[in-house]
C-alpha cells in the first residue's frame, strides 16, 4: 500500500514539473465555438486553473488527484479521445483472458517438465528439457510470433491474429451479446452462441502460446533447479527409503516443498511478467490495455493516460503478487502462524 | 585457480565463450566486415537501384541480400551487433554498478539503512519497465509541448508563438534532436534491473559480512569505506557477475523486441525484421525471402544463448555447489 502511494506521488511529482497552463488545457473544452478569441480562451485556462487548484502547494493537488483516481475519475485522454479509467476498464477482459490462458498452459507444464527433469538429472529428458528451455529463454517473442503467423495463419490458417474475425465482431458488440465476464470464449457460451467462443479461442491460440513459451521456461528452470536442491535433503532420502514410489516422493515430497521459494521467485518477477503479457498483445493487435502505451509513444502529450497505464500496471502487479501471497500461505503452512 | 579449471572443463564453456568473442569481434572489425557508405552513415547502407521495391538476393554488394528499401542486410547485421553489445554492456554495467553498491552500503550498514534500501528496491520490482518507458517518454514529449513546439501531421516538429505556428530555428532543431535521441528504454532498464543486483549483492555480502576476517579489520578500526570495497565486495561480487552475464542478453533480446514493437529508438536487427516482415508473410514468404529473417534471428537467438552459457558457466565455476537452472 505504502509502496502504491510513493509510486502515485513520484508519478504526479513528475507531471507537476509542467507548469500549471499546459496541465489546464486537459481541461478545457474539446471543441471550442469559433467566435472564442484569444482573451476568452486565456480567461477559461485561468479559472481552469482555479477551478482545479492547478496552482496549489503539491500536496493539496496530489491529494485532490488521489481522491479522483479513487473515484475512477483518471482524466481525459487527447489520444484515447476517452476517458482514460473507461478505457482500461473496457479492454482489461482481452487482457485477462489472454493472461488466463496463458497460465492454464505454461503452469501445469513448467511444474511438469521441470520436475521430471529434476527426477531424470543428467539423462535424456533432462538433456532434452535444458536444451528447449534454453532456447526458448533466448528466443525473442517476436521471432516466435513470426513464425507461428507464417506456419498458423498463412499457410494453414488454424489461427489468426487479433481477438475476433470480422464476421462476428458485429454480434458480439450487438445488445443481444450479453457481457457476462467480458470473457469471449466464457461469453460465447454463456449466450448460447458456442462458434464465437471457437473463434475466439483460435484468436488466443497465437498469442497464449506465445506467452506460455517464454513463461514456461522460466517457470522450468527454476522448479528443475530448486527440486534437485530439495532432492538432496535428508527426508527425501528418507522417504525413498521408506519404500515410496518415485513419483510420489518427487510430487509430494520435493515439489511440495520447493513451492514456497517458487512462488516467493515468481512474486519478484510479477512486474517483468506482466511486460511480457503487454509486449505479447501489440505484437499479435490484441484489443487489450497495451494500446493505450503504444499511443502514448507518438509525441503527443497525454499526461492522463500514461498516468492511468502506469498507475493500471502496479495496481495489477500488486494484486498478482497478493495472490500469490495468499497461494504462498496455503503452500508454507509455517506463515500461517507466524505474527 | 580451482574456479578456472572447473572452467575449462565442459565443452559447453567453450562454446559460450566462443560465441560471445565472436560477437565482440564482430563488433570491432563492423568497419571492415562492412564499410560505411561515406555519404550517409549509419546501419541502413543502400545498395543498388531503390525503384526496385522487393528485397533482392544476395549479391557482391550485399552478401545477405536486401530488404525492401535496397538497405544491406548484411551491413545492419554488422552493426547492430554494435549497438545491441553496447546497449547491452552500458544498461548491465550501469545497473550492476548502482544495484551492487546499494546492496552493499544497505547490507554492510544494516538496521533501518538496510531496511530502506531493500524496501526501496522491492517497490521499484512491482513497476512494470513497460510503464516506466512509456512515462519517460511522455516526461520527453511533455517538456517540449510546455515550449510550445508540437509535431505536425508530417513529424516535422513546429513552434506555437504568440499565436502563430512556425518552423522551429535551428537551435531549438538540435535541442528537439537531442532530446529525442534519449532513449525512454534505455533508462527505464537501467531504472528497473538494478534490484535484482541489489538483492542479490545484499545476500551475499551479508554472509561476507559474518566472516572472521572482516569482524577483524573493523575491530583494528579500518575506514569503513575501505572495508566494504577492498575486504568485502571482492568476496561478494561473483553472484553479481554471474547475473550481470546473463542479463546482457536477455536485455538485448527485450530491447530488440520492444523496438520491433515500435517502443524506443529503432535498432538495426529490429528494424531488418520491421521492415522485411511484409515479405515474410507474404506465401512461402520465410524461404524465398529466407535472408530479411533468418540471419537475424540466427544472430539474436545466438546472442541471448551465448551470454546465457557463459552466467550458467560462471556460475558452475564460481559457485560450484548451487544447482545450475
Amino acid at each position: 500500500m505504502l509502496t502504491l502511494v510513493v509510486i502515485t506521488v513520484l508519478l504526479y511529482g513528475s507531471v507537476m514539473l509542467t507548469p500549471a497552463e499546459t496541465r489546464a488545457t486537459l481541461y478545457m473544452p474539446k471543441n471550442t465555438s469559433p467566435r472564442m478569441t484569444e482573451e476568452k480562451w486565456q480567461e477559461l485556462l485561468e479559472k481552469m486553473i482555479e477551478r482545479y487548484e492547478l496552482n496549489a502547494p503539491f500536496h493539496v493537488q496530489y491529494l485532490h488527484w488521489l481522491g479522483r483516481l479513487v473515484q475512477g475519475n483518471w482524466g481525459y485522454s487527447p489520444t484515447l479521445q476517452e476517458d482514460v479509467f473507461s478505457v482500461i476498464i473496457r479492454r482489461t477482459p482481452a487482457t485477462a483472458e489472454l493472461t488466463l490462458l496463458a497460465f492454464l498452459i505454461f503452469i501445469p507444464l513448467g511444474l511438469l517438465s521441470g520436475v521430471v527433469a529434476a527426477s531424470k538429472k543428467n539423462r535424456a529428458p533432462d538433456h532434452a528439457f535444458r536444451l528447449a528451455a534454453f532456447v526458448a529463454t533466448s528466443l525473442p517473442p517476436m521471432i516466435f510470433a513470426i513464425l507461428l503467423m507464417v506456419i498458423f495463419y498463412i499457410d494453414l490458417y488454424w489461427f489468426a491474429p487479433g481477438r475476433l474475425g470480422t464476421a462476428l465482431q458485429s454480434l458480439v458488440s450487438s445488445a443481444e451479446f450479453k457481457q457476462y465476464t467480458g470473457f469471449l470464449t466464457i461469453d460465447g457460451l454463456l449466450n448460447h452462441v458456442p462458434q464465437v467462443s471457437v473463434d475466439a479461442l483460435r484468436h488466443l491460440a497465437m498469442p497464449a502460446l506465445t506467452l506460455a513459451i517464454a513463461q514456461w521456461s522460466i517457470l522450468g528452470r527454476l522448479t528443475r533447479a530448486l527440486v534437485i536442491e530439495e532432492s538432496q535433503q535428508e527426508y527425501v532420502a528418507a522417504a525413498r527409503a521408506r519404500g515410496l514410489p518415485e513419483r510420489k516422493v518427487m510430487w509430494n515430497h520435493a515439489l511440495r516443498n520447493a513451492l514456497p521459494p517458487l512462488i516467493t521467485n515468481s512474486m519478484l518477477s510479477a512486474a517483468t511478467m506482466l511486460t511480457g503479457i503487454f509486449v505479447v498483445e501489440i505484437l499479435f493487435n490484441i484489443p487489450g490495455v497495451s494500446s493505450i502505451a503504444v499511443k502514448s509513444m507518438a509525441y503527443v502529450p497525454d499526461a492522463p493516460a500514461a498516468l492511468g497505464f502506469a498507475i493500471y500496471s502496479v495496481v495489477v502487479v500488486l494484486l498478482l503478487m497478493s495472490v500469490l501471497d495468499l497461494i504462498q500461505v496455503w503452500a508454507d503452512p509455517r506463515l500461517r502462524w507466524s505474527s | 585457480m580451482r574456479a578456472r579449471s572447473r572452467f575449462f572443463k565442459r565443452g559447453q564453456n567453450y562454446l559460450g565463450i566462443f560465441l560471445v568473442a565472436s560477437f565482440i569481434l564482430v563488433a570491432l572489425a563492423a568497419p571492415l566486415l562492412s564499410p560505411n557508405d561515406p555519404e550517409n552513415p549509419g546501419p541502413v547502407k543502400i545498395v543498388g537501384n531503390t525503384r526496385k521495391l522487393v528485397p533482392q538476393p544476395p549479391s557482391d554488394l550485399a552478401p545477405l541480400g536486401t530488404l525492401p528499401n535496397q538497405a544491406s542486410v548484411f551491413h545492419a547485421l554488422v552493426w547492430g551487433t554494435r549497438s545491441a553489445l553496447g546497449f547491452g554492456i552500458l544498461v548491465t554495467l550501469c545497473a550492476a554498478l548502482i544495484g551492487t553498491l546499494i546492496g552493499a552500503v544497505g547490507a554492510y550498514f544494516g538496521g533501518w539503512l538496510d531496511h530502506f534500501l531493500m524496501w526501496l528496491s522491492d517497490t521499484f520490482l512491482t513497476f512494470p519497465v513497460i510503464a516506466a518507458i512509456v512515462v519517460i517518454q511522455q516526461l520527453v514529449t511533455i517538456f517540449l509541448h510546455n515550449l510550445g513546439i508540437y509535431f505536425d501531421y508530417w513529424g516535422v516538429p513546429m513552434v506555437w508563438q504568440n499565436g502563430s505556428i512556425s518552423a522551429v530555428t535551428p537551435p531549438i532543431a538540435a535541442m528537439i534532436d537531442r532530446l529525442q535521441s534519449i532513449d525512454p528504454v534505455l533508462i527505464a532498464f537501467i531504472l528497473f534491473s538494478w534490484m535484482y543486483y541489489a538483492r542479490v549483492m545484499n545476500a551475499s555480502m551479508r554472509r561476507v559480512k559474518q566472516m572472521d576476517y572482516v569482524l577483524a579489520a573493523r575491530a583494528s578500526g579500518v575506514p569503513a569505506r575501505r572495508i566494504i570495497f577492498r575486504y568485502m565486495l571482492p568476496n561478494a561480487i561473483t553472484p553479481v557477475i554471474v547475473l550481470a552475464s546473463r542479463d546482457i542478453g536477455a536485455i538485448v533480446v527485450l530491447q530488440t523486441t520492444f523496438s520491433f514493437i515500435g517502443i524506443g529508438k529503432t535498432s538495426p536487427w529490429s528494424m531488418v525484421l520491421t521492415l522485411g516482415k511484409d515479405w515474410m508473410f507474404a506465401p512461402k514468404g520465410l524461404t524465398t525471402y529466407w535472408w530479411v529473417f533468418f540471419p537475424v534471428t540466427l544472430a539474436l537467438v545466438l546472442f541471448g544463448i551465448a551470454w546465457n552459457l557463459v552466467g550458467d558457466s560462471l556460475n558452475e565455476a564460481l559457485n560450484p555447489r548451487s544447482p545450475a537452472g
